[in-house]
């Protein structure tokens, strides 16, 4: 008897008006939603989103210690690093000159990996093993033995060069040739990432398609370009535009391997912001500059989303 | 591809690559495959050596035949190695935690529920994601500087969770996305609370894609280079910053650096050769 009470003492309970019940679930939703994201929310604004409006503040003023009240100079900052021919005609060709270089030589590298570990064969295992090495370890340790191996006179490359016959670049030295190291240890760096994601990508395509092409006997440079790539390209569209934005901001293997040197001629866009506010002591400079760096990669990463989803459908 | 196999009762299909006989096509497989392996392994191998070489050797790595190591007890001889292999240890353990402890809920919240809240955090990841670290790290030494936050262990942990929080809530996203709901939507039913739905539920079915993570995150803070550049100095050594100074302080005792690079390099490779299946997991995008 009492359970049935209880029972029907629940039921009415229950029974409240079904929009104030909605609504008080509603309510309930989004407290829970709130609850959720608060702490990413929190950790996010505190230690990035303010630290962002205080750079922004900090490029209109001037921030230098013989000046306290960090006067208000308008658009100063921004005027000069327009008009720097430093950061027009070096560095902003440096950092997209990397961003093609690196990103299409480690896209096309790390599909011929991928492709070859596709294929299976003996010794699989240890390659995936090795070719997920660089990127455990990391740009930092990888700049310091790319800087060693091609050291212009004791490096190995040099060395092997010299067996050769051939001529012994002083590697970062000379603008090209340190660029290209830089652009080297970049793909070196990136490519096992490439090869991992597109392999991933390989394995959980159908096979019909592929066997509909054996039994037509089509070569395999046409499977690969009739069917291959075209399945792959919602993976392949992806991983450039992640991996061309993050390009963007390298700076770990520029500073470790040139230092933006030889007379800053391969300085990117970090290495410049970083040079400006920690070199030349003028933080609302660099901080300019950084802003600077944001609105165009923003812009950048917009326009290189929008045309990559257009030719290769990455949000089917 | 399952070409080959599929394929083998037809006639062979004609391309450049399949007139070279069977024995070319292994010929070229072991080419390719000794080509990538001196590729990815040659500069571990010439940075390996050459910490094994004693200082007057190092110059000529391949000749001579002296190996010694004695780099790397005179390595650890100076305290402010040891001190930042420790503070280095720690702060990647710890920052890995909080993120992942901080970001675990984001990414679940995007994944499971619809609507303008979700819309608008996920942008905002989207947006603050492309956002390059030194124009939010420059300013934060400024804030971390005017906290008392510059060189000490909570600043730096600071920018380590903050660059975790959008690229994590996004790969968790995916993680949840992954598990089927309707078991907590029956949790639920049998009086789970959501919040105990998430714990007991999509917590534990998400654990080893979070451990992998866990995994990644470690090792991205352990390699971590700018923030460390920026926000520490002499007071909080950290393995890359100190590493680096081999570099330009003491000019060329590459025998001492590499020995510092190859003992900065064992956790990566303990991991790679042990966790590789998890490893490999958390490299989703």
């Amino acid at each position: 008897m009492a359970t049935i009470a209880g029972d029907r003492q629940t039921a009415s309970r229950g029974a409240i008006p079904a929009t104030r019940r909605r609504s008080r679930l509603m309510g309930e939703r989004l407290y829970f939603q709130i609850g959720l994201i608060l702490p990413s929310v929190l950790v996010l604004l505190l230690f990035q989103v303010v630290p962002i409006f205080i750079g922004m503040d900090a490029s209109f003023r001037r921030w230098s210690l013989y000046d306290p009240d960090k006067t208000w100079v308008g658009l100063e900052h921004y005027r000069y690093v327009l008009s720097d021919t430093n950061f027009l005609f070096t560095v902003l060709p440096n950092t997209f000159l990397l961003m093609v270089a690196s990103v299409s030589l480690s896209l096309a590298l790390g599909m011929a990996v991928a492709l070859l570990l596709h294929r299976g064969f003996a010794a699989q295992r240890l390659v995936q093993t090795v070719v997920l090495l660089p990127l455990m370890i990391g740009p930092v340790i990888s700049s310091t033995m790319m800087r060693w191996t091609f050291n212009d006179q004791f490096g190995v490359v040099n060395a092997f060069l010299g067996w050769l016959g051939l001529g012994q670049p002083a590697w970062l030295a000379d603008r090209w040739y340190a660029f290209g190291v830089i652009v080297f240890t970049d793909v070196w760096l990136w490519t096992p990432w490439f090869a991992l994601l597109l392999l991933a990508g390989l394995k959980s395509l159908p096979k019909e398609p592929f066997e509909a092409a054996a039994l037509d006997a089509a070569g395999r440079w046409r499977v690969f370009t009739h069917i291959t790539v075209p399945m792959l390209r919602p993976v392949i569209g992806v991983c450039v535009v992640i991996r061309a934005i993050d390009c963007f901001r390298t700076f770990d293997q520029v500073w470790l391997l040139t230092g933006g040197g030889p007379a800053r001629s391969t300085e990117v866009f970090s290495i410049y912001v970083y040079m400006e506010a920690f070199q030349n002591l003028n933080f609302a400079r660099g901080s300019a500059a950084a802003v600077i760096g944001t609105l165009i990669i923003m812009v950048a990463g917009l326009a290189l989303y929008a045309l990559i989803n257009r030719f290769m459908d990455v949000s089917r | 591809m399952s070409l080959a196999s599929s394929a083998a009762p037809l006639p062979r299909p004609t391309g450049l690559f399949d007139l070279l006989r069977p024995g070319a096509r292994a010929a070229f497989t072991i080419l390719a495959v000794s080509a990538v392996l001196l590729l990815f392994l040659a500069p571990i191998i010439i940075l390996v050596v050459t910490s094994l070489r004693p200082g007057w050797g190092v110059y000529y790595i391949y000749r001579g035949t002296e190996f010694t190591l004695a780099n790397y007890f005179e390595v650890f001889q100076r305290g402010v190695v040891i001190k930042a292999f420790v503070n280095s240890f720690v702060l990647s353990t710890v920052a890995t935690i909080i993120s992942l402890g901080v970001t675990v809920t984001s990414g679940y919240m995007l994944s499971r529920f619809k609507g303008w809240l979700p819309k608008t955090w996920f942008t905002s990841i989207y947006v603050f994601r492309t956002v390059p670290y030194i124009s939010w790290v420059l300013p934060l030494y400024v804030v971390n500087q005017s906290l008392g936050l510059y060189d000490t262990f909570t600043g730096i942990l600071a920018a380590h969770v903050a660059v975790h929080v959008c690229f994590f809530s996004w790969i968790m996203k995916g993680f949840f996305d992954g598990i089927d709901p309707s078991m907590e939507y029956a949790a639920m039913i049998d009086g789970c609370t959501r919040w105990g739905a998430f714990r007991r539920v999509a917590l534990p079915a998400a654990g080893p894609a979070i451990a992998a993570l866990g995994i990644l995150s470690w090792l991205w803070t352990w390699n971590e280079f700018l923030f460390a550049l920026i926000l520490t100095g002499n007071r909080t050594p950290l393995l890359t910053v100190t590493m680096a100074q081999f570099v330009t302080e003491l000019g060329t005792e590459w025998n001492l650096m590499s020995a510092m690079a190859v003992m900065a390099m064992i956790p990566a490779i303990i991991i790679t050769l042990f966790a590789q299946k998890y490893v490999i997991q958390g490299l989703r995008i």
